[in-house]
């Protein structure tokens, strides 16, 4: 007989434990905060619109609530509704009383019931009663004194009576956003983040992430935030969402097919409460989603009428309450929204919405909470949304231009279903897209065989061969090409906007970072790399034409020193390989490309934390001690089976590394650390000191000039041009404090 | 660790030239003694120097400095050097910074001497 796997029981969640995808990490780590072992005391979380907070924190509460023998889970969620600040204290107070009893009397029902306070007395388990009964009589005597202060103050001072009493919890704080809006001399949310910290109760506090980062840098003390971890919340994966979509379909009996379920999330933008709606609609309607025109007729239901367009309705609503202030919004986002560049002066919105500063500063801060638009002190800018522009815009047509219903409904019917195949284009462009990005990321000074990047170079030597064998090949290379450290990259278009109508976003990317030799101003570099469609090998005049075009963005932007990295799937022809010689600029295809990243991989991960074959040690910075390093690489590449001629050459080089750590560095540790990794084919040696980083280039007098006239000064400085002579490969890596230097030995038997 | 330093018996031979032998590691300290020796054998009269690397393993470049400074100061003084008995690789390595142009190369203190006591024999200021 099968086993069968209970159902859990859900008390606040709306989706079953099974169902809720893609939030697995964040789960156990606020679950976590209900272990007496927990690290964490208090938890912010920053949540993304629309990206599902409420639901994790339900499903939090249901998963505490099931651990019996733990803290109490507590849910408290604000809302405009409770309009005054001492309403919602109270509301908290009893939300707080309910569910702790609810969970020392092991009774879910009672946590959707409203039990008045006096009931909850009776209710209360009897090692709780005479803390409860405090509480409610305290309670009761401040709210007949008509102190707001002390009457807020008591109720959000709950937890911490609770826990004094060994009555444990974590409370959940959602929608913090909401407790700012109510009427009342108390600040409420971050009287709630200040209290909450004071407590010494395990606490989630979730909100918007633009208002939460606007407590963490202003309105709330510092030192109430010390030792809170910071969780972000954003859009689901894709794949998540996916799965997401599918799991709602089961369970509400929509059918649904798999071309309609990717329209539905890229549409939707992967979000979890726009899937959840849009679903239940079906469910509601009875109609499935087998094909664009059933989904795509349900959307635009949804955001002229349904749960969609309320939500964003009740938003702006919020943010302008006065019939004509929305009007006014409601245009300025619109043209906004149809503008170029989406951005419009400040000074224009506030003209044009015919608000005081007051009342436009409000405005635009609540727009920017809501990530409806973005506020940058000077200019506005419409949030690039497809769901929030197409409800903007038949908002726009239907409230202000006054256009009939049917006609819009049918024009954003027929817009969507248009635009249908161009998301799912751009969908399948954005995944197959190559990463320039991420693979510039992952640079990191590493130093990789030229033939990666040089395109003439790959054709004569890999083309054609297996990629085992070009891996191999690529492994035995000796002329490699250093890297910079890539600090930040991001799409060319969001450099410069007009790329944005030459390619996709993805498939252009500028990358700014840093040669070896630090973080200097001469060792700046900005790489411009781009995926050019060619199905073919590209041709000059199209390597020409994409040159071109970056080093306008090269030239637009300012960038003093770049470099131009072009990549095509087949690779390039001839004489486009000759003109990307010419030019100075790099140029890979598709498998150059991969196994660069997983090369790039591979190296990163063996510099970081050392595998098995990997020996290390420390020295201190002594006299002579670098023979101590000396024999030990002998004794390894005896080991190795280097001749006797490369192990002297070894030693040597690594004697002088030790040196010029010892005399450079002005280390006050006194350390020089020496890592040893053996490979197949190689020997790679890590020296690195903190102090002073060594210079790259130290003072190299080639060779003895007895009539240089520089006595012993000028008789110094060889060192690092005996290890460059001695080793095969000799790198510098950045590192924070100090230098690393890097020295390969290559085996040959 | 470097051995100390020990003036050769040879030296003692002939008042001319003088022979010092390195220890296993040529570095700063090493290289001072050999410096010193030098200096002193110069002072009293030496015109030829001979430097024997029969138990020299390592060379560091500190120590190819110091060799130099023995080498300037020989020729300053109208002295010759001799290297003799250098390993493969250390020969190598003073190839490569440039001293090989500087010194006479012996495989033994004999064949070095040999020629160092013809040249040694020559008037001052050759």
């Amino acid at each position: 007989m099968p086993v069968r796997t209970p159902r859990q029981r859900r008390i606040l969640a709306r989706v079953a434990p099974e169902q809720f995808v893609g939030r697995g990490e964040q789960l156990r780590e606020l679950t976590a905060l209900g272990s007496p072992r927990a690290e964490q005391r208090g938890v912010l979380l920053f949540a993304s619109p629309q990206s599902g907070v409420s639901e994790l924190l339900r499903q939090t509460f249901d998963e505490l609530f099931r651990q019996r023998g733990g803290p109490a889970p507590v849910y408290f969620a604000f809302t405009r509704a409770d309009a005054a600040t001492t309403a919602a204290a109270r509301r908290f107070l009893q939300t707080f009383l309910t569910q702790v009893v609810a969970h020392r009397r092991d009774d879910p029902a009672l946590v959707s019931a409203t039990p008045t306070l006096r009931t909850l007395l009776d209710l209360a388990a009897p090692q709780d009663y005479e803390w409860v009964e405090r509480l409610i009589q305290d309670f009761e005597r401040a709210q007949g004194e008509g102190d707001e202060r002390a009457l807020i103050r008591l109720c959000l001072g709950a937890p911490q009576q609770a826990a004094a009493h060994g009555a444990r919890a974590v409370v959940m704080f959602d929608d913090l956003q909401a407790a700012e809006g109510l009427r009342g001399e108390v600040s409420l949310g971050p009287a709630v983040a200040q209290s909450a910290a004071q407590w010494g109760v395990p606490f989630v506090v979730a909100g918007p992430r633009r208002r939460l980062l606007d407590l963490l840098n202003g309105s709330l003390p510092l030192a109430a935030l010390e030792g809170l971890r910071k969780i972000h919340l954003d859009r689901l994966k894709e794949a998540d969402a996916s799965a997401l979509v599918e799991g709602l379909a089961q369970r509400l009996g929509v059918t649904l097919n798999d071309e309609t379920r990717d329209l539905v999330v890229q549409q939707l933008e992967a979000s979890p409460y726009l899937i959840a709606a849009l679903l239940d609609a079906a469910h509601t309607k009875g109609k499935g989603l087998t094909g664009f025109r059933e989904f795509l007729s349900l959307y635009v239901d949804e955001l002229l009428g349904g749960r969609v367009g309320r939500r964003y309705a009740a938003v702006l609503e919020e943010v302008a309450a006065a019939p004509a202030l929305r009007r006014a919004l409601l245009r300025v986002l619109y043209e906004a929204a149809t503008n170029p560049s989406s951005k419009s002066p400040a000074e224009v919105w506030m003209k044009r919405l015919g608000a005081d500063v007051h009342e436009f500063d409000r405005v635009v801060r609540l727009l920017h909470m809501h990530e409806l638009a973005n506020f940058h002190a000077t200019y506005v800018e419409t949030t690039p949304s497809a769901p929030w522009r197409d409800f903007l815009r038949a908002s726009y047509r239907l409230q202000v231009a006054a256009e009939p219903r049917a006609l819009v409904v049918a024009d954003t019917l027929v817009e969507t279903l248009k635009r249908a195949p161009q998301t799912m284009a751009r969908h399948y462009r954005r995944e197959s897209a190559l990463g320039l990005g991420r693979v510039m990321r992952a640079f990191n000074f590493q130093s990789v065989p030229v033939s990666l990047l040089r395109y003439d170079r790959w054709a004569r030597t890999y083309r054609g061969l297996a990629r085992e064998e070009a891996r191999a090949g690529l492994a035995t290379e000796t002329d490699t090409l250093p890297l910079p450290q890539v600090v930040h990259a991001a799409s060319c278009a969001s450099f410069h906007p007009p790329m944005r109508q030459l390619c996709d976003e993805e498939r252009c990317t500028v990358a700014h970072g840093f040669e070896t030799g630090g973080y200097n101003a001469g060792g700046e570099v900005v790489w411009i790399a781009a995926e050019v469609e060619s199905k073919l090998e590209a041709g000059r005049a199209l390597a020409e034409l994409w040159l071109d075009r970056l080093e306008q963005v090269s030239q637009a932007c300012g960038f003093e020193r770049a470099r131009f990295w072009l990549v095509s799937r087949e690779g390039f022809s001839a004489d486009a390989a000759e003109l990307l010689s010419e030019r100075d600029a790099y140029g890979s295809c598709r498998e150059q490309l991969e196994h660069l990243a997983a090369l790039l991989s591979s190296e990163g991960e063996g510099a970081g934390e050392g595998g098995a074959d990997e020996f290390a040690i420390e020295l201190p910075m002594l006299e002579d001690t670098e023979l101590i390093a000396a024999h030990t690489v002998e004794q390894i590449a005896r080991r190795m089976e280097f001749q006797p001629e490369a192990i002297n050459q070894i030693k040597t080089a690594l004697v002088e590394a030790c040196i010029n750590a010892a005399e450079h560095s002005l280390s006050t540790e006194r350390k020089i650390y020496n890592r040893f990794r053996v490979e197949d084919d190689k020997l790679v040696i890590t020296v690195s000191s903190r102090g002073l980083a060594v210079p790259v280039t130290l003072p190299e007098n080639g060779v003895a000039d007895k009539n240089g006239g520089e006595g012993a000064k000028g008789r110094r400085g060889w060192g690092l041009k005996l290890i460059r002579t001695l080793m095969d490969d000799v790198e510098f890596e950045r590192v924070d404090d100090g230098t690393r230097l890097r020295m390969t030995k290559y085996l040959r038997k | 660790m470097s051995e100390p330093l020990a003036a050769a018996p040879k030296a003692e031979l002939c008042e001319l030239v003088a022979v010092v032998y390195a220890g296993d590691y040529v570095n700063k300290l090493s290289g001072q003694r050999i410096e010193r020796e030098c200096l002193t054998r110069m002072e009293r009269g030496c015109r030829a120097l001979v430097i024997n690397f029969r138990d020299t393993e390592l060379v560091n470049s500190i120590g190819v400095s110091i060799l130099l400074g023995v080498i300037d100061e020989a020729e300053r003084r109208g002295a010759r050097v001799a290297f003799t008995n250098v390993s493969l690789h250390t020969l190598k390595l003073f190839e490569l910074l440039g001293l090989t142009r500087l010194v006479l190369l012996a495989d033994s203190d004999e064949s070095a001497l040999a020629t160092l006591e013809e040249f040694s024999a020559q008037p001052n200021g050759h």
